[in-house]
């Protein structure tokens, strides 16, 4: 579904990603490991194209995405949440997900009708708000939602352009344990047909959800395998749980 | 988000019906008011879809308008065209330069966006200035009004004339009305909001923002053959910069963003102006301390200020009732 292929990105003489090559079948859950600064949310810029890839090639599906921008590539299904909220601040959670979604059925284009009052639109606007559990606050502002629940939003308004591919940066960061077992469930409750790439954390929530882990290091990939390969593997323990390990 | 309330629909009424009173029972001079408002009015509510719901503060509307009345002039006066298909050539002559406009400035905003608008007009106005063919400082003469003694109306009558400037501010404000609440209107507004998330989410942007612009200079087209049709007499003042930085002054002072707002303020602006010019010729400053004021208040503007006033009331009232 998705195939990187010897991706580089440097900013002058900084390396930020160096020859990250891997492929993520399609409806495989891909979690994403690596310390801080290792260049996983750099790697997510790149796949979207919020930054150019200095060389190297992405595929979608078999299509060589490189050249296209950003809203081209979400056209294609290609569809992202942020590590910190990026959301229309001053509307609410409804209009929020209707401005997602008629994007996404291409309605944002409708000069005499409201995408807004379109059944399928409101549709997909109460579907999404139930996988993320805000249907009880569609009418609630952005800005005077709690942080759990705008967390929940971010994800809501990638899953409202009903994507092929999923990338979530990290989906839990800062939440309370409530809304953790929320993400949990809403990650199983995925249409298994979705491809989905997460960066996360939480490496219990990690090795609960994914098919393979990929662990970025210094903008390399320096392991990809299955979760119980992951947790037996020598490299990923010293450069990611190392410290844990021998304080333990 | 915009959304056609009960609030705003009365303004609107309550706007027309008090150009048409003024126009019916005032004297020639309350028509040439009337006419002047409409102007002005229009040019407002084009640029309140520019800069308060694509959030594109524009300077060059003023270009825009002027631009749309010399391309009337020009067809009309130098071709013999008739005024019908003139207006139609002026209208898309305008949009075009708008949406082209909007392309070309698509990804700058701020400070940046206003100095290119700025830029753009300015050149409109020197080109026109500068040309001789055109008249130069000494403008164009003898534009002609639309027929439409086929409706049985006499357009040269003032309060005729006065009347269709009212129902082109009825036009103006139905036509971004319904632009303003459909997929377009909701999208431009996400734009204004969060352009980033917007593109992320799968909108050229860009695109977008060109076809605002398009629309907005397309309505402001209307104020520019209204005015060349009342003075039959245009010249390039029209284009200068500062008729933009006036039709921003207006959307502030009635309410940026709220479409009715704008013709409210160019009601305000022109009622004022003649009234206190009639005391002091320092108008500016009353109409400067206002806007001082509006800004410090917030920057709702006098019609922001009503709906808020409105939406608290209700929702005390909400309250006691729940008591």
């Amino acid at each position: 579904m998705l195939d990187v292929k010897n991706l580089n990105k440097s900013f002058g003489g900084l390396a930020v990603t160096r020859d990250v090559s891997f492929k993520v079948a399609p409806g495989e859950r891909r979690v994403i490991l690596g310390p801080n600064g290792a260049g996983k949310t750099t790697l997510f810029n790149l796949l979207v194209g919020e930054l150019p890839a200095t060389s190297g090639e992405i595929l979608l599906d078999g299509t060589l995405i490189n050249g296209l921008s950003v809203h081209e590539r979400a056209r294609l299904g290609l569809s992202r949440s942020y590590q910190k909220n990026n959301l229309f601040e001053e509307l609410s959670i409804r209009d929020n997900l209707m401005l997602a979604a008629s994007a996404s059925q291409r309605k944002s284009n409708w000069i005499l009708r409201d995408s807004f009052r379109d059944a399928d639109i409101q549709r997909t606007v109460e579907e999404t708000a139930e996988l993320v559990s805000l249907q009880d606050l569609l009418d609630t502002p952005v800005r005077s939602a709690s942080y759990g629940n705008r967390r929940q939003l971010e994800v809501g308004l990638a899953l409202a352009t009903k994507p092929a591919v999923l990338l979530m940066d990290e989906p839990t960061s800062g939440v309370g344990p409530g809304i953790m077992e929320g993400f949990r469930s809403l990650l199983q409750s995925l249409p298994r047909d979705l491809t989905v790439l997460i960066i996360e954390h939480d490496l219990d929530l990690a090795f609960d959800v994914a098919d393979k882990i990929t662990v970025l290091n210094f903008g390399e990939v320096v392991f990809e395998g299955t979760p119980d390969e992951t947790r037996g593997n020598k490299v990923v323990r010293d450069i990611y749980l190392g410290d844990w390990q021998s304080d333990a | 988000m915009f959304h056609q309330t009960l609030p705003r629909t009365t303004a609107l009424l309550l706007v027309l019906a008090g150009l048409t009173l003024y126009g019916v029972f005032g004297g020639f001079y309350a028509r040439e008011i009337v006419v002047e408002i409409a102007v002005l009015a229009i040019l407002a509510i084009s640029l309140d879809i520019a800069a308060g719901f694509g959030g594109m503060v524009s300077l060059c509307h003023g270009a825009i308008m002027g631009l749309s009345a010399y391309a009337f002039g020009i067809l009309t006066v130098k071709f013999g065209v008739p005024a019908f298909p003139a207006a139609l050539a002026a209208i898309l002559t305008a949009a075009v330069f708008g949406t082209l406009i909007g392309w070309v400035t698509g990804k700058t905003s701020g400070i940046f966006f206003i100095m290119a608008t700025l830029a753009f007009g300015q050149m409109a106005y020197t080109l026109i200035f500068q040309s001789r063919w055109l008249g130069g400082d000494d403008g164009m003469g003898g534009l002609p009004r639309f027929d439409l003694s086929w409706l049985g109306l006499k357009m040269g009558s003032s309060l005729t004339f006065a009347l269709f400037a009212v129902f082109l501010v009825c036009v103006t404000y139905v036509a971004a009305a319904w632009i303003m609440r459909s997929g377009f209107g909701r999208t431009l507004s996400g734009i204004h909001a969060n352009e980033a998330r917007m593109r992320a989410l799968g909108v050229n942007t860009v695109g977008h923002r060109a076809g605002a612009m398009g629309f907005s200079a397309l309505l402001a087209s209307l104020a520019g053959i209204l005015t060349a049709q009342h003075t039959q007499y245009i010249s390039p003042e029209l284009l200068f910069w500062t008729v933009s930085g006036e039709a921003l002054i207006v959307v502030i002072l009635g309410g940026l963003g709220t479409l009715i707002g704008p013709a409210i303020g160019a009601v305000a602006f022109v009622l004022l102006k003649h009234q206190v010019s009639d005391v002091t010729d320092y108008w500016h400053i009353v109409v400067g301390t206002l806007l001082i004021l509006t800004v410090v208040a917030g920057g709702k503007g006098i019609f922001g200020q009503i709906e808020d006033w409105l939406a608290r009331r209700k929702a005390s009232s909400g309250r006691n009732g729940d008591a």
